[in-house]
């Protein structure tokens, strides 16, 4: 593959994270994007094309389903706009697309925007209703999407002598890096006991190993390195980016090949990621790291699949606390799902901007 | 004139104290009752199942006998015959009506057999009645499922003749939904004795050469006299000893007796059911059951703790979870008759170059990329490689527990554990034994829903 283009974010805007009950869907891409455009101090009409990213628009108020749903509340009219479902990684997935659209040169201006609006529903009419009214009628039945990551959990702490503290101290520590974060949903710090002694929603994981489903939208504008107007901006600059699709909905739980202690698609995704960026020992070069932690557990089997440790390994960086903040690598210092919940299509564009954020203001020895 | 040349039969892995299910009811009389995802269906398959000793494709013809449908305009018998995989378009009919119909069932396929127009029947009966609520006691019930392989071959017995008698009168009975009781004094003499001493008479020459009747009725106890002056003996009865540890079974119970005592190892069986009219059998044993797999299995089951249990066991299908109200789960015939190898009958994938089995279809080995398999027929029996406990999935009894079961023999599937009314009783680790089981994926009752789900393996099945 040709060596990448450098692209670099120059405007980002992120709502608040939670029941926002005051926003509807379209006010949540106006209030995102309109912060976005203000901080890359362009005009709205400059951005040459756009990716809307929404993961279930069918559990939530029915928009996201193309690109219109962003145009309309923009009045952002003849551009291409592509709506990008990706389940977790679809807002992810949005900024990939604009990345590639601007490094193949069909646009010079760039906006990915991601928002989920989960919350005009009753918590079990969303998610639990998918899960239980919908797909196939009875492949994985009895699954919520706890369940699913419960069963990752309880293999690992057999093979890996990884214990319910270790999962639960991903909560402590998240929700810690919550209450720093005047945007999560969630502000306050808990203690292990709290997590440990909250009500249990698939063995091991209890309410407070899971991220609760929130509202919420992200949009970052991004441009050309080369396009970066120094004067005016304060870019962050993507060195890689990488996507992969590992399995299928159905597969895992029923393919005899999977060993439920690791995400092929992370340990793939990352690989491409670190080869554009050059990085090889991602423990020494990589300063800060946002993952996905949708329950606990899933943030303790990718930092094996980020390679920051070897596999069966992840217990330790919990328990040395090298992934808080003041460690050695901070993970999730934005407060991660566990705090700010998790607007499904969101969550990819809003550790961008959390990122920028977080980092400058972070006190400077604890970078 | 036929052979009984395999049986199987399907208990519920529940019982309820007479005790349990009202205050006068008498200690140690246990009624058998399905858990809330098994139905006549379920059990009905459980027992055919258990009944195989030849292939499918040698089968030519299904009876299914019940008292307590639960389809209409829909053929029972057509439905088994499709969940068991038996050959398309063979003979399939349904006994409907009294608890009698499971010796109708085999009375006719009996003279089927012997008319030499078809050669292997399978005749399963299954009931699963619920009384009114507060009439648990008065209303005779068990839940259970009898299969009987009936051939033109020689197996464990013969049936030697067998004959119905009809009766014009009925003691009780139901007419239009409204229950119907004559006064016992006459209808009992007019009913019961006058059609059960008239048959006796037709159907029996030598009433001394029966080492075992059987008498499935519900005025059994005023058979005595009856019996006596038709020149049996007492010592003859043979006395029925499943009713006090599953209940009386309604249209599968006459059958269950038989097999009862052919496991007690009986020469010559006279089989008496009476209801509204008797069928009789007389029966020659012709070797001797070696495994007696309705008795082992007699022994072995979970007692119902409480009289709310119970109910809760009745509303199965129709219920909330604490957390989330089930309103309609996503369904559909074409799927399921589209998909059916797969979820029916468990159909695999055999990757021919690196031999890894799926059991869902794909165009390529996901290990090795090749894209030729082999179908290969996945086991019943597997492991458990993960599991969790499901605390939010709607269900009558949460948690549901989740497991990730490695087949034997290879392939892996998910399926639910059931019978968890008590999870404490049936917990489940990593590397336990499971079986599947096929039962009703309960969150959406409303049509005919059968999927698998997994047990731990308990030594009598």
């Amino acid at each position: 593959m040709k060596k990448q283009q450098d692209i670099a974010i120059i405007g980002i805007g992120v709502t608040k994270f939670g029941e926002l009950f005051h926003q509807s869907y379209d006010d949540l891409v106006r209030d995102a994007a309109l912060q976005a455009v203000a901080d890359a101090k362009i005009p709205m009409d400059d951005i040459g094309a756009a990716w809307l990213s929404t993961a279930f628009p069918e559990i939530g108020v029915f928009k996201g389903r193309s690109g219109m749903d962003l145009c309309e509340p923009l009045s952002l009219y003849n551009i291409p706009v592509t709506r990008v479902s990706n389940f977790c990684a679809s807002g992810a997935d949005a900024i990939r697309n604009a990345v590639n659209a601007l490094r193949a040169g069909e646009c010079d201006v760039a906006m990915a925007l991601g928002v989920e609006k989960l919350r005009d529903r009753q918590p079990q009419d969303s998610i639990v209703k998918m899960m239980v009214e919908y797909g196939h009628p009875f492949l994985q039945k009895g699954f919520t999407a706890a369940g699913t990551f419960a069963v990752y959990a309880n293999r690992m702490m057999k093979e890996f002598g990884m214990t319910r503290e270790d999962i639960s101290n991903v909560s402590v520590k998240n929700h810690y890096h919550g209450s720093l974060n005047e945007k999560a949903f969630y502000q306050k710090p808990c203690s292990i006991d709290e997590v440990m002694k909250s009500p249990m929603v698939a063995n091991p994981l209890t309410v407070l190993d899971s991220c609760p489903t929130t509202d919420g939208a992200a949009c970052v504008i991004l441009v050309r390195a080369e396009d970066v107007d120094k004067k005016k901006h304060k870019p962050v600059f993507i060195k890689g980016i990488g996507l992969s699709v590992s399995t299928g909905w159905d597969l895992p739980f029923f393919d005899p090949n999977h060993d439920f202690l690791s995400f092929e698609a992370t340990r793939t995704a990352a690989k491409m990621a670190y080869k554009q960026a050059g990085i090889t020992k991602p423990i020494d070069e990589i300063d800060l790291i946002e993952v996905h932690d949708c329950f606990s557990i899933v943030e303790l089997l990718t930092y094996e699949d980020l390679g920051l440790c070897k596999t069966g390994e992840a217990k330790d960086l919990i328990r040395g606390k090298e992934t808080q903040l003041g460690g050695k690598i901070p993970v999730n210092v934005s407060g991660g799902l566990l705090s700010c919940g998790h607007p499904v299509g969101e969550p990819g564009s809003g550790w961008w901007l959390k990122w920028r954020i977080i980092y400058e203001a972070m006190p400077v020895n604890a970078r | 004139m036929s052979h009984i040349r395999s049986y199987g039969t399907a208990l519920t892995h529940f019982r309820a104290e007479d005790i349990t299910l009202h205050p006068k009811g008498k200690k140690g009389m246990m009624k058998s009752v399905c858990f809330s995802d098994e139905d006549i269906i379920t059990l009905a398959y459980e027992a055919a199942t258990n009944c195989f000793s030849i292939l499918n494709s040698q089968i030519d013809g299904i009876l299914f006998a019940t008292s307590t449908p639960v389809f209409h305009n829909r053929s029972h018998a057509s439905f088994l015959a499709d969940l068991m995989n038996l050959p398309q378009g063979i003979l399939a009919m349904d006994f409907v009506n009294s608890s009698r119909c499971g010796t109708d069932a085999l009375l006719l396929a009996n003279d089927l057999i012997a008319s030499g127009k078809y050669k292997n029947i399978l005749v399963v009966s299954s009931d699963v009645a619920f009384p009114e609520i507060g009439k648990e006691l008065s209303t005779p019930f068990g839940h259970a499922a009898c299969a009987i392989l009936l051939s033109s071959e020689k197996g464990i017995a013969e049936i030697v003749s067998a004959r119905s008698f009809s009766s014009s009168l009925a003691e009780e009975f139901t007419y239009k939904g409204s229950n119907v009781q004559n006064d016992p004094r006459f209808s009992r003499d007019a009913g019961f004795k006058t059609n059960m001493t008239g048959s006796l008479k037709k159907f029996v020459s030598a009433p001394k050469s029966f080492d075992a009747i059987i008498l499935n009725s519900l005025y059994a106890r005023m058979a005595g006299r009856i019996f006596f002056k038709a020149g049996f003996d007492e010592k003859q009865f043979a006395k029925d000893t499943l009713a006090s540890k599953i209940g009386n079974t309604g249209a599968t119970h006459a059958v269950l007796l038989l097999i009862n005592e052919l496991e007690n190892g009986k020469k010559n069986i006279l089989l008496a059911d009476y209801t509204n009219g008797t069928n009789f059998f007389e029966i020659k044993s012709t070797a001797t059951v070696k495994e007696k797999t309705l008795q082992n299995k007699l022994d072995s089951f979970e007692p119902v703790l409480s009289y709310q249990d119970y109910l809760l066991l009745r509303k199965a299908g129709n219920f909330d979870s604490m957390r989330y109200e089930t309103k309609e789960m996503f369904s559909s015939e074409m799927m399921q008759e589209r998909e059916k190898e797969t979820l029916l009958y468990l159909t695999g994938m055999k990757c021919d170059k690196c031999g890894t089995i799926y059991y869902l279809k794909s165009a390529r080995c996901k290990k090795c990329k090749t894209d030729k398999f082999s179908k290969v027929q996945l086991s019943k029996n597997g492991s458990v490689y993960t599991f969790t406990h499901e605390h939010y999935f709607p269900a009558s009894f949460p948690p549901i527990t989740m497991a990730v079961i490695d087949l034997e023999g290879g392939g892996r599937m998910t399926v639910q554990q059931t019978d968890t009314m008590y999870p404490e009783n049936n917990k489940m680790g990593m590397g336990s034994k499971v079986k599947l089981v096929l039962r009703k994926m309960i969150e959406n009752d409303a049509k005919p829903n059968y999927f698998w789900k997994c047990i731990p393996l308990r030594i009598t099945n």
